[in-house]
């Protein structure tokens, strides 16, 4: 089959301009963190191997269900840049470690940016799940560079 | 004669119904409670204390921040509307009734998020996520 159905969209049939840019953000911001999870791997000992491709599944997942979410409300779902600008050189395990905390914590506030521009119940329960599992996961990153506070009180708080 | 009572026009005087409790009182008193469980099991039991530190400092903030909300709503009619929750029995076992605690703070907060004003949204969400977060602190 050239062309596939797609799968009856539960979400929103329409979105007015400020949810959309708010979840086109957070799909940008889903897209960086992939992105950031194949990079940070080679400079990461094999121990982490589980934690990494949880992380990696998990993003794909959420940019796949946003990228659908995107498409059932009418709009054209943001593509993935080539390469990111990186907060820093990733050269060893600390600073990868500390890229993937900046890079879930990026995600946790564009999510909680969805939050505060829709009322829309599915993708008020779709940004909630990618701010959650951003937190747990900055917060398990946080600890395995031996971070403290491991987690901000109010994750994806922005600033 | 004086003019006739009107009984009727009286009784069309109901007092207006007082407004139902903001369910993010309730969120903030548990957030309270779970500050000073937290405080209670750092005291008594010093394996976990770093980790039941964090988790009062942050559920201290989560009421702040909750609380601070209650009061813009609906401005408190006296400034000492928020007691302080009394000092808890310890658990045995700290880690999971921590654990416990934070689980269900997160759904209390969750459930809320899909039905609240978009700012509230946004704030519950947050609780919920750091909620979360926290029990990975325990781990």
């Amino acid at each position: 089959m050239t062309s596939p159905t797609p799968p009856p969209s539960q979400g929103p049939s329409s979105l007015p301009d400020d949810a959309a840019q708010a979840t086109q953000d957070a799909l940008g911001a889903e897209h960086a963190a992939l992105w950031v999870y194949g990079l940070v791997s080679a400079f990461l000992p094999a121990d982490y191997g589980n934690a990494l491709q949880e992380g990696s599944n998990a993003h794909r997942a959420r940019r796949d269900a946003t990228e659908l979410l995107l498409s059932g409300a009418g709009q054209s779902p943001r593509s993935a840049e080539a390469a990111y600008v990186l907060p820093q050189e990733v050269a060893d395990e600390p600073s990868a470690l500390a890229v993937l905390v900046v890079v879930e914590t990026d995600v946790t506030v564009a999510w909680r940016a969805v939050l505060e521009r829709t009322d829309d119940k599915t993708l008020r329960a779709a940004a909630l799940g990618g701010l959650t599992d951003a937190a747990v996961r900055a917060t398990r990153w946080r600890r395995a560079a031996g971070q403290t506070p491991a987690t901000p009180p109010l994750p994806g708080t922005p600033g | 004669m004086a003019a006739l009572v009107p009984v009727v026009a009286a009784c069309t005087e109901e007092p207006s119904a007082p407004p139902p409790p903001d369910p993010l009182a309730e969120l903030a008193a548990k957030a309270r409670a779970d500050a000073a469980l937290a405080t209670a099991i750092a005291t008594a039991q010093p394996a976990l204390a770093t980790a039941a530190t964090e988790i009062a400092t942050a559920r201290t903030e989560h009421a702040t921040a909750l609380q601070a909300e209650v009061d813009r709503e609906r401005p408190p009619v006296s400034s000492s509307s928020t007691r302080p929750p009394a000092t808890p029995d310890v658990p045995a076992d700290g880690v999971a009734a921590l654990v416990d605690a934070l689980t269900t703070a997160e759904k209390q907060a969750a459930d809320l998020v899909a039905s609240v004003p978009r700012y509230r949204a946004g704030l519950l969400g947050s609780v919920a996520a750091g909620c979360a977060s926290l029990r990975v602190v325990l781990t």
